[in-house]
């Protein structure tokens, strides 16, 4: 009973109200084993830090389909070092187009999962992530 | 004493929020480090005024949460919720949804919510959410929401870690007898009629002080309120802090089934592996599938032999099975 699980941050941030996608992961991770918190819509970069603190997740992902995926992840980098838990995971799905994988790399997301990647894959990056 | 166990608790007490919430998921893990610090925390805890909320999925409790835990904080108390949900028996996985309902709650100061799944624990929490009260009452939290999986009857465990439980119920109860086969009217020192702004509401209402009358000699307080407009929690909070005093003198009382609860537990999961291995057990198992002995009388008369045995000597502590 008494185990590590992994847990897991799915948030939106900014105005985006699309929620589909965010709703499937959560749910996809719920029955690959995962404890899932959904943030809800509309949530502040600040908010999602907070939350992640309070919850102690391993991993936050952050689902985005309004085209400012640059920007709100770059901030969350941020935060996240400001507050002193870099050790989270942090990976971001939703309509990114492929040039931006490539930067959202550099400011240090484990993994970038646009529309249309087979959850099998999510599943395992985050598996695979925590584990290292 | 161990120092970086201290040391956590210390940063616990001075109001680090990061080490509070990794030392609950060390409880819920099952970590050694987690159960030392709780040592070093608990004798500053109680403090803290616990209440806890309990009603069917869907009954309302989250948003009722959300209201009281902002009145609340309005008048300048430090608030911590956490928010029981369950775990998938299939994948042992979990989602958590209540969060998403305290929005007033999180925009107060010093608001601290975390959701925790029950991992398999019985009645209606997880086994790490006293615990959990514990980190946040050292974490200097004035009161602690605590919501319950809702599931009705089986709800128990609520009782022991809670001075309060508030039982939530809304307008489409059903009929009497739904509620006496949901065993809820057998729980709640306060029972709060919710989503009030319902069709027909003041007539259920009416119906569901009657089932209470008739089954209670004392009937708890009845409120009616509606979480939706914000209506009828000021006086949930009124009543709660009037039963306070009173409610607080079960202590003693809740943290003896409690201690027995976890009694149970570890002894269970300590000896169901030693058992197995037994070739006694293998023994009486063998006739109870040949059919030659009943379970009930096979299972008194296995216990009776190891207690005789003295072969309970043998069988090692074992926190992990
Ligand atoms: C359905 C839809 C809507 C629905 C949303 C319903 C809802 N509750 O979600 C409605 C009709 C409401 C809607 C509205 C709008 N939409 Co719309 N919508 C779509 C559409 C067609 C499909 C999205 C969807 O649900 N897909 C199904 C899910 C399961 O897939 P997904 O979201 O991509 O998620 C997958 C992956 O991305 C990934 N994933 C997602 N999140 C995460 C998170 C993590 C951590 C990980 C690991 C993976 C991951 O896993 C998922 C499963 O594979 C897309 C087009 C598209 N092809 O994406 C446009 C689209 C997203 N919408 C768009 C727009 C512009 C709008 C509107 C602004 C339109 C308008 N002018 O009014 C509004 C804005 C609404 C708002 N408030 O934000 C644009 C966005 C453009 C951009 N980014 O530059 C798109 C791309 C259409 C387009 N090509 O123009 N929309
Ligand atoms: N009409 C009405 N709906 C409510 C009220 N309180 C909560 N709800 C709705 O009931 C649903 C379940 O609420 P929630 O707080 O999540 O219930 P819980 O499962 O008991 O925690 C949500 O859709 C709420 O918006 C109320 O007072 N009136
Ligand atoms: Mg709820």
């Amino acid at each position: 009973m008494e185990e590590k699980r992994i847990k897991v941050l799915i948030a939106k941030p900014g105005l985006d109200g699309h929620d589909r996608g965010a709703k499937v992961i959560a749910l996809a991770l719920k029955e690959a084993g995962m404890e899932v918190v959904y943030s809800g819509l509309h949530k502040t970069i600040d908010q999602i830090v907070n939350m992640a603190i309070q919850e102690d997740v391993d991993v936050i992902g952050l689902s985005i389909m309004s085209g400012a995926h640059i920007p709100l992840t770059r901030k969350l980098m941020e935060k996240l070092k400001e507050k002193g838990i870099q050790d989270k995971k942090v990976f971001v799905g939703g309509v990114i187009p492929s040039k931006d994988i490539k930067l959202l790399k550099e400011m240090g997301v484990e993994g970038v999962f646009p529309g249309g990647t087979p959850i099998d894959d999510v599943i395992e990056a985050i598996k695979a992530s925590v584990k290292k | 004493m161990d120092p970086k166990a201290q040391e956590l608790a210390e940063r616990i007490i001075s109001g680090d929020e990061t080490v509070a919430a990794r030392v609950i998921s060390m409880i819920e893990d099952g970590e050694e480090e987690g159960f030392l610090v709780l040592s070093t925390l608990y004798p500053r805890t109680g403090g803290a005024f616990k209440i806890g909320i309990t009603g069917s999925p869907g009954a309302g409790k989250s948003s009722i949460i959300d209201r009281l835990a902002y009145l609340y904080g309005k008048s300048g108390k430090k608030i911590g919720i956490i928010a029981i949900d369950p775990t998938s028996v299939k994948s042992k996985g979990a989602f958590f949804g209540d969060r998403l309902r305290f929005k007033s709650a999180e925009k107060v100061e010093g608001v601290f919510i975390r959701s925790m799944a029950h991992r398999g624990f019985s009645g209606g929490i997880s086994k790490a959410a006293f615990g959990a009260e514990c980190v946040l009452d050292a974490l200097g939290k004035d009161i602690i929401i605590v919501e319950s999986v809702g599931v009705g009857q089986t709800e128990l465990s609520i009782y022991l870690i809670s001075d309060i439980v508030v039982t939530v119920f809304t307008p489409d109860f059903g009929d009497e007898i739904q509620l006496m086969k949901a065993g809820l009217l057998e729980i709640g020192d306060v029972v709060v009629m919710n989503k009030m702004d319902m069709p027909n509401a003041e007539e259920k209402a009416k119906d569901l002080i009657a089932y209470i009358g008739d089954l209670k000699k004392d009937a708890p307080p009845f409120i009616k309120c509606s979480a939706k407009k914000g209506e009828g929690i000021e006086l949930l909070l009124e009543v709660l802090e009037e039963k306070r005093r009173e409610k607080l003198g079960m202590r003693r009382e809740k943290v003896k089934a409690l201690l027995l609860t976890f009694i149970k537990e570890e002894l269970s999961r300590g000896i169901e592996k030693m058992v197995e291995e037994d070739p006694k057990f293998n023994e009486i198992l063998h006739s109870v599938q040949s059919g030659k002995i009943d379970p009930y009388s096979a299972s008194v008369h296995f216990v009776s032999e190891l207690l005789k045995d003295g072969k309970m000597e043998d069988y090692k502590w074992r926190r992990k099975g």
